[in-house]
């Protein structure tokens, strides 16, 4: 048998194990040498490396979010400011138990089930947030009460923000809009440097429109923190920069008296100065009280309970169709074109036929009117005459005209998303509704029916080229802002102040002047101030077209959803108009009734106010 | 010898031991938050150790080698007791708690096993170690490590292994059974990792071969240990300078990775010198082993020396990630008791050993 080195022999046992023991002592210093030269490879060779990795892990980056500018209204009130809130936050990636963090948090300061149910909804729907508020607004005795269980439950934290704040709640929230969490939409658009700390973003209204000049720009602080993310102390920072502060054109003593007179309706009231198109005041009603609302969500828990979208801006988003408040723009093209001149008198019947058409078009006025000029046609609002002006028209003059007041189009308003509404032409109709325009279609758009339709804005737009006798201001919230005219509204005032003769806007804002201040005027009745030469058109729109047969307008009988609109225009005073108004109230009956009444109170309100200023 | 005093039997030895002791109640106080009462703590247990170690000394080592087989016994028995009336702690009983002090018996068994080999074996000098005696070594090793493993600490169970086979490799068993061994050992290994070990100690042993699969769970301690002792660089940065471990990102700082503390203050030089009085260290027990005089006793010399050595590279290179954080401390540095007590016991040992010269 070969015998190894190593092979065991007794005798020879002590040199057996001198033999082992060195080859063990051999190989264990083979290991030593290799793990120092691993050391060396560490601490020498890839220094620098692990220098940088340490300096990382122990430095913190900490955006610092700037704070949100102030919004003003034109006398330097606030209308949004920012107040701290605590809140607590759940961060839904760090939470091992969620369910035991809320009941814990339930045991120390109550829940009520609804937070709970909507966290949970927030938690689905924000699931990109780290961090999910479960209940705002603590007090102090509840931010202490969380504060002292925290350390039990990795992720339940007490945060403090800067909360936007809007002391008058309803009254400026259509305006001023409203902030809210940045969700996965926002996240697409908006510049990450910019909003890396930043919670909130304006959603809606000025909120959103003025969000740069608002924000701010975020600073940061380099902190060093421990391995559990204790900040130690601040190495350097770079304070963030405050947003801009706003003022707003609006002012909001009459929009409070403005909202308390649309107070219990549905519909809208927008009030410009037509010097300069500052808005005075602007209201859509119903409203939501926007504060504390951060979450689309918290809205649409009121909105269900709500009946007519609160939600919804109908200043600048609902589309009426503009009715009589059409008519005095419509004798304007009249008289331009030629086709009729002030003093023309015509007869007007019960109704208008066209020719070889068995349709009737009624007159509000269930006897007509009878003889009927120019004026009269507009102080009594008296439907056939316009049925006739509109046929002798067309309906291309008819919509290049009214293309000068700008219907069909953006006003150009400082707020996000502006309806256009629809200006009735040939092209229009083919292309929306597929079939031709037809003579029916031209007669009723005579009276602003039909397809036709504005916002209130557009009509309190238009309003203000008529106060002004052609000359057009753009519309506007920010007081600082001086809206540049396109070269497209240059050539719309040119042709407005220059082609048409002023004999021509002075006929009409007369008969408008008489609607309030002559006996017969539809809105004589609705306006006890006559202090403040009020000139004005009312508007009825019909929402539902009664059967041809009806002759008797029973109007009691119809449900509320399908009575008329209630419209209103106005300016005054007539002379030297200082302030444009455009009213509609939804499904209430006649714009005499109604929309007049409330809008020329605002107007008195204001005038008044302003008298006795100076 | 003139400086046999109090088992002291080498004076270099003992101050090696003294110094490092005493260095790793500095470091401690670095790893610990600069938080003296665990030092005191620390100190406290170091004094007694000091004084068992040197009891151990002055006692005759034949004397030693007839109590071995009681010793082992008293340790199976403690092993039970812990067993059922352990002390739990993070999902695992490896504790006995009497009079306000906690004992880890696996720790002294890594000491304790060789000795019983060592015994077992020197009962038949001059005689070949058949299959038989090979059996039943197995056993002795096998019986403490089936309670280990059930606590469940798989990481001593493999390291109690390591000590048993290094004291029967060194005790002289032959070739033929070595080849077998190792032939065994690889049939054994994936049927272990298939059937016997816990999805934990899986992920542990993952995550080394992959540490940034995982920064933040398992790996997060490997790759926080890496860049400190990394980040040391050549001369360190200063004592109580750590970032690393000042701001706490080193985990179990005071025990298992309290080399990377050392490695980030005192640099790759700082090792170095460190080396050096592990160095003289060794280089004193292969003295005392090479001289000597029973085959007990010289077995088990050298079993000490090469385990103390084994001890050190296994905690190493845990630190900086070259083998799966299986819980052993370094020797004389690490903050804890049983461990601790583990080391001077084999040291009074060594000392016990060098009388007899």
């Amino acid at each position: 048998m070969r015998k190894s080195f190593l092979d065991l022999n007794r005798v020879n046992s002590e040199k057996l194990f001198s033999r082992r023991f060195i080859l063990l002592l051999i190989i264990l210093s083979i290991l030593s040498l290799l793990l120092i030269t691993r050391l060396y490879y560490l601490q020498v060779i890839s220094y620098e490396h692990f220098d940088t990795l340490s300096e990382t892990n122990r430095i913190k980056y900490i955006p610092t979010p700037p704070r949100r500018g102030v919004i003003y209204d034109r006398n330097n009130i606030v209308l949004a400011d920012n107040a701290p809130l605590y809140s607590i936050e759940i961060n839904i990636k760090e939470a091992k138990d969620i369910k035991t963090i809320i009941d814990a948090v339930n045991v120390e300061i109550g829940l009520t089930a609804s937070e709970i149910n909507i966290f949970h909804k927030k938690k689905l729907k924000y699931s990109h947030h780290n961090s999910i508020i479960l209940k705002s607004n603590l007090t102090e005795s509840e931010i202490a009460k969380v504060l002292s269980i925290r350390y039990k439950y990795d992720g339940l934290d007490v945060s403090a923000s800067l909360l936007r704040e809007y002391p008058y709640k309803k009254i400026s929230s259509h305006v001023l809009g409203r902030i809210g969490y940045i969700d996965k939409k926002d996240l697409t658009r908006l510049d990450k440097k910019k909003y890396q700390s930043s919670k909130y973003v304006g959603k809606t209204g000025i909120e959103k429109y003025y969000e740069n000049h608002l924000h701010g720009t975020p600073g940061y602080k380099h902190v060093e923190i421990n391995a559990r993310g204790r900040q130690l102390r601040d190495i350097d920072e770079k304070p963030s920069i405050p947003g801009k502060d706003l003022y707003l054109t609006i002012d909001i003593e009459l929009q409070k008296y403005m909202y308390s007179k649309l107070l219990g309706y549905t519909g809208s009231s927008v009030a410009i100065n037509p010097k300069n198109g500052e808005i005075l005041a602007m209201i859509s009603a119903p409203a939501l009280d926007p504060n504390q609302k951060l979450w689309k969500l918290d809205f649409d828990q009121e909105e269900a309970s709500n009946l007519k979208s609160p939600m919804f801006n109908r200043a600048t988003h609902g589309l009426y169709s503009p009715g009589s408040t059409i008519k005095p723009i419509m004798a304007l093209n009249g008289l331009h074109k030629n086709i009729i001149n002030a003093s023309q008198e015509f007869y007007a019947g019960p109704f208008f036929q066209l020719p070889n058409n068995s349709r009737r078009f009624r007159d509000w006025k269930p006897k007509g009117h009878g003889t009927v000029d120019l004026e009269k046609s507009i102080v009594q609002s008296c439907d056939v005459y316009f049925y006739m002006l509109a046929n002798n028209l067309g309906i291309d003059n008819i919509s290049s005209f009214l293309k000068y007041f700008s219907f069909g189009d953006k006003t150009g308003l400082d707020m996000p998303y502006e309806a256009s509404g629809v200006l009735p032409s040939n092209n229009w109709k083919l292309k929306n509704i597929g079939t031709n325009w037809t003579d029916g279609d031209t007669v009723i758009t005579g009276i602003g029916q039909g397809y036709f339709s504005a916002t209130p804005m557009q009509l309190a737009y238009s309003t203000s080229i008529i106060a002004n006798k052609g000359s057009i201001v753009i519309p506007r919230l920010n007081k600082n802002s001086k809206p540049i005219k396109s070269k497209e509204v240059l050539k719309k005032e040119n042709f407005l102040k220059n082609a048409i003769s002023p004999e021509y806007w002075e006929t009409i804002t007369d008969a408008m002047y008489k609607v309030v201040n002559q006996k017969n005027g539809t809105a004589y009745w609705a306006t006890k101030n006559k202090r403040n030469n009020i000139a004005g058109k009312t508007g009825t729109v019909q929402v539902y077209e009664l059967s041809q047969e009806t002759d008797e307008r029973s109007k009691e009988n119809i449900p509320d959803h399908l009575k008329d609109h209630s419209l209103y225009i106005g300016f005054a005073p007539r002379e030297n108009p200082k302030i444009v108004i455009a009213t509609v109230i939804e499904n209430v009956g006649g714009g005499s009734k109604y929309a007049a009444p409330i809008s020329n109170e605002i107007i008195s309100y204001y005038l008044d106010k302003i008298r006795e200023k100076n | 010898m003139g400086n046999k005093i109090l088992g002291i039997t080498d004076f270099i030895l003992f101050s090696s031991i003294a110094l490092i002791s005493i260095f790793g109640l500095i470091l401690l106080y670095s790893a610990t938050n600069q938080d003296i009462d665990v030092v005191i703590k620390q100190g406290t247990k170091l004094i007694f150790c000091f004084t068992l170690m040197l009891l151990i000394g002055s006692i005759n080592i034949n004397k030693i080698k007839s109590l071995t087989p009681y010793i082992y016994l008293l340790c199976i028995v403690l092993l039970l007791v812990t067993l059922f009336w352990g002390h739990d702690s993070k999902g695992a009983k490896r504790w006995i708690i009497f009079y306000g002090f906690s004992l880890q018996i696996s720790e002294i068994l890594k000491i304790i096993v060789p000795m019983m080999i060592a015994w077992y074996i020197s009962n038949y000098e001059d005689k070949e170690i058949e299959f038989k005696k090979l059996i039943i070594s197995f056993i002795i090793i096998f019986i403490p490590i089936a309670f280990i493993v059930k606590q469940p600490d798989l990481g001593t169970s493999l390291i109690i292994l390591l000590c048993g086979l290094i004291t029967l490799f060194l005790s002289g068993i032959k070739n033929n059974h070595i080849k077998y061994l190792v032939g065994l050992f690889l049939i054994v290994t994936p049927l272990i990792w298939r059937f016997f070990l816990l999805p934990y100690q899986k992920q542990r042993i993952m995550t080394l071969i992959e540490p940034a699969s995982d920064p933040l769970g398992s790996g997060y301690h490997i790759i926080q240990s890496k860049i400190a002792v990394g980040s040391g660089g050549f001369f360190g940065k200063g004592f109580l300078n750590g970032t690393q471990s000042q701001l706490e990102f080193l985990p179990e700082r005071g025990t298992d990775f309290i080399f990377a503390v050392f490695a980030e203050e005192f640099g790759f030089f700082g090792i170095l010198i460190l080396f050096l009085f592990y160095l003289a260290i060794i280089i004193r027990c292969i003295n005392i082993a090479t001289k000597a005089k029973t085959y007990y006793a010289k077995i088990l010399a050298g079993s000490i020396t090469s385990i103390f050595i084994l001890l050190i590279l296994t905690n190493i290179s845990m630190t900086i990630g070259l083998l799966p954080v299986v819980g052993v401390t370094l020797p004389l540095l690490s903050l804890g008791g049983s461990a601790l007590l583990s080391v001077f016991i084999a040291f009074g040992i060594m000392f016990s050993i060098n009388r007899r010269i």
